[in-house]
């Protein structure tokens, strides 16, 4: 069975892949658009979002051992590295939110710029993402502190597993290509 | 049997198939019973989108006419293209598919029941919202590929956010239906059901899936971005502050080219199941026909930009789509002549189903022939959005699709209800349809080609207009009637059909093997699989499949 | 295309006719093979099932490589045919600059200066360079017996040559769907002969004299009323919201085609638009019978 939720999940993630390349295409395809105004090397700050990503990246890890603490039948292992995973998730998302605040303070919007269409539309997508991840881990945390995930369905953990790596990895498409890149 | 594990969500449903109550249906996770319903929703939005195209040819049956004011022409259009492909041809395909492959893989059901009803419901939920938009304030009225900045703020009202929100909805639902299918077949098949095995209608569902779940991701990222425009003021598709209108035609296109053969890949495989049997024959070429399916879904992923000649995207652009159009002739002309060779040399039975897919193969090549000039570019450029090119996709559409799914309607229909459909009134329908849907859209070649642009509320008294939109509009008219003798047979059959049996058509896949209508497990008991058909090799020891070797 | 009238549509047609006769030969092997089978081997001739054939490499290879083929023949005679009708225009400067608006056509000659709409006259014999720009939304200007069709699209530059063998007057329209009023975007294409041709950007150019002392009036009747906004008179280059009117006289249809220009449908069209092309831009006014006399009169006298 847990093969079979798994292949959902990767084709699932799939379908995300080809949604995720018409966002990501679409801000490459405006760079250098616009003679004036805000753009990547800008308006943003790498230093900063750096952390968040780091914290986001960490979840990773954490999510990866509560894992293989439902393996191994260690409950309380599972439910601090479920927690841990969420709190560090939680962590990506205010710092989103924050970075958002203070683009918004410079007036870098969705409606004043191509830049902010695409950087506001992008990143949006993504922290729904996250959001949504982090909706079902709090389930799965409530059920794990309920003690009603055990091994027999830790194939529902695993997938979850899955598509919270790919968020992880459309970030760091993401951080590379708006973060990183500008300043190459 | 024993190897194939029970659904257990599916086990937990309590269940009485003798009794027919609302509740059992709505909160049904059954694959045959979804199945069912998503070809009910389809058959709706085919009767309210057969009455828009009735009353675009009643609008254009005389020149100057006045019967429909042009703001509600292009809201009909729109509702008319939007509701055919979205809401008719896909979940009735899906449909189709969700009844047939567990059973034709010896499966219990779909690998994930309650994904599948979720899809099924968001696709009627997004039809709801689509057509809620008549009351919410004009339906849209930017086509059915809403081209940017027609689409947009000034020029086009709310019936666009609907039209956006509708689609995504159903797309969500489309693609868990495309998951479903290919984790189904990946997991699900029965001991002995190898992929090589496999009935041609489910492999093509299977390899339709990937398309299902790669394009209408696309669509969806389209339609996030027009949204973001319209309703929080971005810029994506706005020339006026730096956007790009091409960027929404690229991306739009990237998911509608291979949205066209979402639409005919299915109706391909039933015609792969209808002409054997009924040509008392296997297919022709199986590895072949199998083959050539994959080949026309790499395909069809580079081809997009062939709706985009008369764009002026320049000579190079222009050269490598025209060529990579081309070439996807090639794997479709391979099917059509597997499926003629098919018939040679066998023993026809001129059944409803089989005069469809005979009419099928005659109609939907004169689509393809009509495809490849337009893949030659300077054709596009003088025919494209003429009538030449609305001529065109009806053919496909229509003559290949339509024909294809009504030809499965017949031939599954016994299968589905236990009943026999009336041959008689099918074949009124059959030769009504045929005269009415030719009558239709030849002459729309010929508009096209003295200048007729698509899409126009009505159009000057030029010589000859009047008369060809007439005969179009009369087509039209038989057509609906021949649909009328379908829902009367329908109805007939459904109450007063011949009991159908097991295998009326002495048909070798896997549904036949079972009772009309099924179990709800499907199966009491499957056949041993050893072959391509395994009811052929049950019916003839002497000379069983698996013994060729093929 | 029917009645070709330039190398472009010739070049088409050919094309267009060659790709039809292969079809058409494909159509007759599929649906003879089809209605043969039918005969020939309809159920019921013989007992039992018939032999169990599974297929055969060979025809594979033959009903795969024929249309490789044919194919590649086809598309290069396509390539070819690119060549010869839409060679990129270099440094030659536009002949004509066509704008598409919501319902209708801007039409410049930038060379002379003049400014027009809807009805566009050309010189027979000539390959004639169109440039196309989007006013508002994508347009496509298509003129089928001169040749292809090319979108109309804001924020790009499109180019798109023409030409007319013969004199005579050339119907085309909108082909890209482009809102309430799409089917009322139509085209004419005057060709004349050269002379003729420059007589009439000449006249074009020349600001028309209105006679008359009903056209003084209806001068007047046009300046005191909301007209001005967004109708010129003068062949001014800026964008106005609706057609330039300097020599309205002298055009054939009023409304993108909607109607003939006569005096009694000019007057018709200025009390109510809406009844000819209803979603047009333009509003109805209700001017006293005289000052309605008069401003037709001083339009229909800039010829």
């Amino acid at each position: 069975m847990t093969e079979k939720h798994k292949l959902g999940m990767l084709f699932f993630l799939a379908s995300e892949v080809a949604f995720f390349s018409m966002l990501i295409l679409a801000y490459l395809y405006f760079i250098g658009a616009e003679a004036n105004g805000p753009n990547a090397a800008t308006a943003l700050d790498p230093a900063t979002t750096a952390i968040f990503t780091v914290a986001l990246l960490a979840s990773s890890f954490t999510l990866w051992r509560a894992q293989k603490s439902i393996e191994h039948g260690k409950q309380g292992g599972l439910r601090i590295w479920l927690l841990a995973t969420i709190v560090l998730g939680a962590i990506f998302i205010g710092g989103q939110g924050w970075e958002w605040a203070g683009l918004i303070r410079d007036k870098v919007t969705i409606s004043n710029s191509l830049f902010g269409t695409t950087f506001f539309t992008l990143t949006g997508f993504h922290g729904l993402h996250v959001i949504s991840g982090l909706i079902v881990l709090l389930i799965l945390f409530i059920l794990a502190l309920a003690g009603s995930l055990n091994q027999a369905r830790a194939h529902a953990l695993a997938t979850v597993e899955l598509y919270w790596h790919f968020v992880d990895v459309v970030w760091i498409v993401i951080f590379s290509l708006l973060y990183v890149w500008p300043h190459l | 049997m024993s190897e194939i594990s029970l659904v257990p969500e599916a086990a937990d449903v309590p269940r009485n198939v003798s009794k027919v109550n609302l509740l059992s249906w709505i909160s049904s996770v059954d694959h045959k019973q979804i199945g069912i319903m998503y070809i009910i929703t389809a058959i709706v939005f085919l009767v309210v989108g057969g009455l828009e195209a009735m009353l675009i040819r009643l609008q254009l049956a005389q020149p100057n006419a006045q019967v429909l004011s042009p703001e509600a022409y292009n809201q009909i259009f729109t509702m008319h293209g939007t509701t055919m492909i979205f809401l008719m041809g896909m979940p009735m395909l899906i449909g189709f598919g969700n009844y047939l492959v567990p059973l034709m893989i010896g499966a219990n059901d779909m690998a994930f029941p309650r994904l599948n009803a979720l899809g099924l419901w968001l696709v009627v939920f997004g039809g709801l919202v689509l057509y809620y938009s008549f009351i919410a304030g004009g339906a849209p009225d930017a086509g059915w590929f809403s081209y940017t900045p027609l689409s947009e703020p000034p020029f086009s009202g709310t019936g666009v956010d609907y039209w956006a929100i509708s689609i995504i909805v159903t797309g969500i639902g489309s693609i868990a239906a495309g998951i479903n299918f290919i984790v189904t077949v990946l997991t699900m098949r029965a001991p002995g059901m190898t992929m090589r095995r496999l009935p041609l209608f489910a492999w093509m569902v299977f390899v339709n899936s990937f398309l299902i779940i790669f394009a209408l991701a696309i669509l969806n990222g389209a339609l996030v971005m027009l949204e973001a425009d319209r309703l929080l003021g971005a810029r994506f598709f706005h020339p006026i502050v730096g956007g790009s209108p091409v960027l929404w035609q690229h991306i739009f296109w990237a998911f509608g080219h291979p949205e066209v053969y979402i639409l005919v890949l299915p109706a391909f495989g039933m015609i792969s199941e209808i002409i054997p049997v009924f040509s008392r024959k296997p297919i022709f070429g199986y590895p072949f026909v199998a083959a050539s399916t994959v080949a026309i879904a790499f395909l069809s992923m580079g081809v997009w930009a062939h709706h985009m000649f008369a764009v002026g995207m320049g000579f190079g652009w222009d050269v490598f789509f025209g060529a990579s159009s081309s070439l996807i002739a090639i794997p479709t002309g391979v099917k059509v002549f597997n499926w003629t060779a098919t018939l040679w040399g066998g023993s026809l039975r001129f059944t409803t189903a089989m005069l469809f897919a005979m009419g099928f193969l005659v109609e939907f090549t004169i689509g393809g022939i009509t495809g490849v000039q337009f893949a030659l570019v300077p054709l596009d450029w003088a025919t494209t959005d003429s009538y030449f090119v609305v001529a065109h996709f009806h053919y496909v559409l229509v003559g290949g699709t339509i024909f294809a799914v009504t030809a499965g309607f017949y031939y599954w229909f016994p299968k589905v209800t236990g009943r026999m459909m009336s041959e008689r009134l099918g074949k009124w329908h059959f030769w009504v349809n045929l005269v009415g849907f030719n009558m239709t859209f030849f002459v729309q070649h010929i508009l096209g080609l003295m200048g007729m642009p698509r899409r126009v509320y009505t159009y000057p008294d030029l010589p000859g207009w009047g008369l060809l939109n007439q005969i179009s509009s009369i087509g039209g008219l038989i057509t609906a009637v021949a649909w009328l003798i379908f829902i009367v047979n329908l109805v007939y059959s459904l109450r007063n059909g011949k009991p159908a049996g097991d295998n009326p058509w002495e048909a070798w896949t896997l549904e036949w093997a079972t009772t009309s209508p099924p179990p709800h497990y499907n199966f009491d008991q499957l056949p041993p699989i050893r072959s391509r058909r395994p009811l052929w090799d049950v019916a003839h020891p002497e000379n069983p499949d698996w013994k060729h070797d093929h | 295309m029917f009645s070709p009238n330039s190398p472009q549509a010739y070049s088409i047609n050919n094309l267009l006719l060659l790709t039809t006769i292969i079809g058409g030969v494909i159509l007759l092997i599929i649906g003879g093979v089809v209605f043969y089978s039918a005969f020939r081997f309809r159920s019921g001739l013989r007992p039992g099932e018939p032999p169990q054939i599974f297929g055969s490499r060979n025809l594979e290879f033959l009903w795969t490589g024929i249309p490789v083929i044919v194919l590649i023949v086809l598309f290069g005679f396509a390539v070819n045919t690119m060549r010869q009708i839409d060679p990129a225009p270099g440094q030659q400067p536009p002949d004509v600059i066509v704008t598409g608006y919501q319902w209708w056509w801007r039409v410049e000659y930038p060379q002379a200066g003049v400014v027009t709409a809807n009805e566009i006259h050309i010189p027979v014999g000539k390959q004639i360079l169109f440039q196309l720009e989007g006013g508002d939304v994508i347009h496509d200007f298509w003129v089928p017996q001169l040749g292809p069709k090319r979108d109309t699209i804001p924020g790009s530059t499109n180019y798109l040559w023409l030409q007319a063998n013969t004199p005579d007057v050339y119907l085309g329209a909108c082909s890209e769907y482009c809102g309430t009023q799409h089917a009322w975007m139509r085209i004419r294409v005057i060709a004349q002969p050269q002379a003729e041709f420059d007589q009439w950007l000449q006249q074009q150019r020349a600001a028309a004299t209105p006679s008359g002392s009903d056209a003084m009036r209806g001068a007047q009747v046009f300046q005191q009323n909301t007209c001005v906004n967004c109708h010129a008179i003068q062949q001014t280059g800026t964008n106005w919201a609706g057609p330039n009117l300097g020599h309205l006289g002298s055009r054939q249809t009023i409304g993108a085609g909607v109607i003939e220009n006569t005096p009694d449908n000019l007057a018709a069209w200025i009390t109510n638009p809406q009844r000819f092309k209803p979603g047009v831009k333009m509003p109805g006014y209700q001017l006293s019978p005289a000052d309605l006399h008069a401003l037709v009169a001083y339009l229909e006298s800039l010829k």
